[in-house]
């Protein structure tokens, strides 16, 4: 992918990008706002990772003028401006996503990795797979290896999320807000316990594991 | 402490200055009034009443004269003769028990008795003064009528009411009508009071264009909140100043640490260690978003964004939520079953799942493995209240204050983790919401109780429809 860092902080911009760079994606760095405006509207970027406080123009001014500007690229944000209203402020001045600094590099990696890939238009499948498991959307029905699987609603919903973003990493706080709609971060355990309740079903009775742990970053199927 | 909130307007007003100024004007007054009147009253009848005793001796001296009976009553019947008997009784009663005059005598014992004379004039109503004296064997007796008292006893009684009662009536309504004219001005007063003393420090009485003992009142009172605010704004600009300028190196930090972990072998004891103080970075930025976080709830700017949410199915999903973790760590957490239907409160979402969640994990984290949790809502009344209590140690009641504040923790659980802010965020969100947040002994263990005001409720008002939750997004990030 080709990224755009939009980060006046020297050390954070660098982690970032060398963390992007090692992952295989382009990435191109900017510090100042106003720059990065005319860049980010030219340079046919997959995704751009902001700040909030920028020299020239401040992030939030920034993604505005781009949405007025047309320009759909993905964007997130991240930024130490991490109140309930700051987050709100964010996404409806057209961000897509906001991460709050300090950050676990896993989290944002896997964050971009959800905003570049959004399907051009959506795709109504019925029935999800991942190996031998199969999940019927329109008969709610779970079966692995033929056999059926009884599931809690949350438990059918988790898996569903998997499910539909196969091969991609998903991070805890975002099954949160994804399963729940809770946009903060518990500190219990406590996404953990559903999916090891969730596993303790679908992967428990059978030989190969489907839901992977990706260490510091979260979980994935495989298909 | 005076609560002029729970007093009926009819106490209040009577409970007012002016009025208690004007019943007392009135009651000196009238007291003054009846003193005087009484005195002129008493004097009056007094000189009346020696008027009528000397009359009635000049009548007797009049008859002394006369000393045989027949001479007598014929003098008598003569001037009875010209003498009105509503005035003046002229009686003779001669020695055979015949009376003379313009009235009839009845002895009865020592009591004399008047009748109207067959044939003769009416008698007053307003009662005699009678005298009576032995004379040419019979009884003379002679009666002036009282009637001119009486006449000066209402006069009197007319003037009194005419004096007293029109000045009650006016200097009343002019109580009234001041206390009413005040009544505003001080209940003005006594709101930006009240809001003031729950720490809405934004609060004015604000110049009314007058200047008056009131106005001076009001102008020292916003001179008071303005001190105070700008000193609280201060300390919390500096903290929040602080809490900003050191996320960042905090940030910085925790991205070199990262960096440097990913450096370090897997499973080198170099790598636990930056594992650590990459736990340790983050903890301690946690408590400054926590810190900033409480800071923007304390502003109240999340209020515009209030709307209608339904307590029960937030309370519903963190208890899903956290029920699988509890019990995995050997924790019974409950939810009491819920009333029928929404239990509506106005507010902000994220914000009350924020705070139903620190209260759960409080009670995680403060009571022992095997403890039971239980969360409930309920509505009474007056509010809708949630809890959530347990079976531990509980805390006791002097250090139950103390709880909510901020980096706070007793001192037997420095030990567990946590920052010591969540139930300071809890309270924030509590002020937020206008909801009270209570610590009780729940015998044994703790039970906090989150009271919210219930929407539609005096003063609070339901703005446009419920809103109805949204389905989990699933297909948010694709």
């Amino acid at each position: 992918m080709k990224l755009l860092v939009i980060e006046d902080d020297r050390a954070t911009a660098d982690y970032v990008a060398n963390g992007l760079r090692q992952e295989g994606h382009v990435v191109d760095h900017v510090v100042d706002g106003r720059e990065a405006l005319g860049q980010a509207m030219s340079g046919g970027y997959d995704a751009l990772v902001v700040d909030r406080m920028l020299p020239g123009l401040d992030g939030l001014s920034l993604v505005k003028a781009l949405r007025a500007a047309k320009v759909t690229t993905p964007v997130i944000f991240l930024t130490t401006v991490g109140g309930v209203d700051d987050r709100i402020e964010g996404l409806q001045a057209g961000g897509d996503d906001y991460l709050v600094k300090p950050f676990a590099f896993g989290e944002l990696s896997a964050r971009i990795q959800a905003l570049a890939r959004r399907p051009a238009a959506a795709i109504q499948e019925s029935v999800l797979t991942a190996g031998n498991l199969s999940m019927d959307l329109l008969r709610r029905k779970v079966t692995r290896a033929g056999q059926e699987i009884d599931l809690l609603p949350r438990e059918f919903a988790l898996l569903e999320h998997l499910l539909r973003r196969k091969g991609r990493v998903q991070t805890r706080t975002m099954l949160l807000e994804a399963v729940w709609d809770i946009s903060f971060d518990p500190q219990t355990n406590v996404v953990e316990t559903h999916i090891s309740r969730l596993r303790a079903k679908i992967d428990k009775p059978f030989d190969k594991e489907l839901i992977q742990t990706v260490r510091g970053a979260g979980y994935r199927v495989d298909g | 402490m005076g609560k002029p909130g729970r007093l009926t307007p009819l106490s209040r007003l009577l409970g007012s200055t002016p009025i208690r100024l004007a019943v007392g004007l009135i009651a000196v007054f009238a007291t003054v009034n009846i003193l005087s009147l009484g005195f002129a009253w008493l004097q009056l009848r007094s000189n009346v009443e020696k008027q009528i005793a000397t009359n009635l001796d000049q009548q007797i001296a009049g008859f002394r004269m006369a000393d045989d009976p027949g001479t007598l009553a014929a003098r008598v019947d003569t001037e009875a003769m010209a003498v009105d008997p509503e005035t003046r009784i002229l009686v003779f009663v001669a020695p055979g028990g015949e009376s003379f005059g313009n009235a009839r005598v009845q002895m009865r014992g020592r009591e004399i008795d008047l009748e109207e004379r067959e044939g003769g004039r009416d008698l007053g109503d307003d009662g005699y003064r009678l005298r009576s004296v032995a004379m040419a064997q019979g009884l003379l007796v002679v009666g002036e009528s009282l009637a001119p008292i009486r006449d000066m006893e209402e006069t009197f009684l007319g003037l009194l009411v005419l004096s007293i009662i029109p000045t009650l009536l006016i200097s009343l309504g002019a109580g009234v009508w001041m206390a009413l004219a005040s009544a505003r001005r001080v209940g003005h007063v006594e709101a930006t009071l009240e809001q003031l003393a729950r720490g809405n420090l934004f609060a004015r009485v604000a110049d009314d264009g007058r200047d008056d003992d009131l106005s001076r009142i009001g102008a020292g009172i916003d001179r008071m909140a303005e001190a105070q605010g700008a000193a609280m704004s201060a300390l919390r600009q500096v903290s929040t100043d602080i809490a900003h300028d050191l996320k960042t190196p905090i940030q910085r930090m925790s991205v070199l640490l990262s960096d440097l972990r990913a450096r370090l072998a897997e499973g080198s004891a170099e790598a636990g260690i930056a594992d650590q103080a990459v736990a340790e970075a983050d903890h301690a930025a946690s408590v400054f978003q926590s810190l900033l976080m409480i800071a923007q709830i304390e502003g109240g700017s999340a209020k515009s964004r209030f709307v209608c949410v339904d307590l029960a199915q937030v309370a519903a999903t963190f208890a899903e939520i956290y029920t699988p973790a509890a019990e995995d760590s050997g924790y019974h957490l409950t939810l009491e079953p819920l009333p029928g239907g929404p239990v509506p409160v106005r507010g902000d979402k994220v914000l009350l799942g924020q705070l139903i969640a620190n209260l759960i994990e409080n009670a995680l984290r403060h009571t022992p493995t095997g403890s039971r949790i239980v969360l409930g809502i309920a509505r009474d009344s007056q509010d809708v209240v949630l809890t959530v209590s347990d079976d531990g140690p509980g805390i006791p009641a002097p250090e139950r204050a103390n709880v909510l504040r901020r980096l706070y923790r007793l001192e037997h659980s420095r030990t567990t983790p946590g920052n010591g802010l969540g139930l300071s965020l809890v309270q924030a969100v509590a002020d937020l919401h206008d909801a009270r947040l209570i610590l009780r002994d729940n015998h044994p263990g703790l039970r906090v109780e989150v009271r919210f005001p219930v929407p539609g409720a005096k003063g609070v008002g339901i703005a446009g429809s419920f809103q109805k939750d949204d389905p989990p997004p699933t297909d948010r990030r694709q």
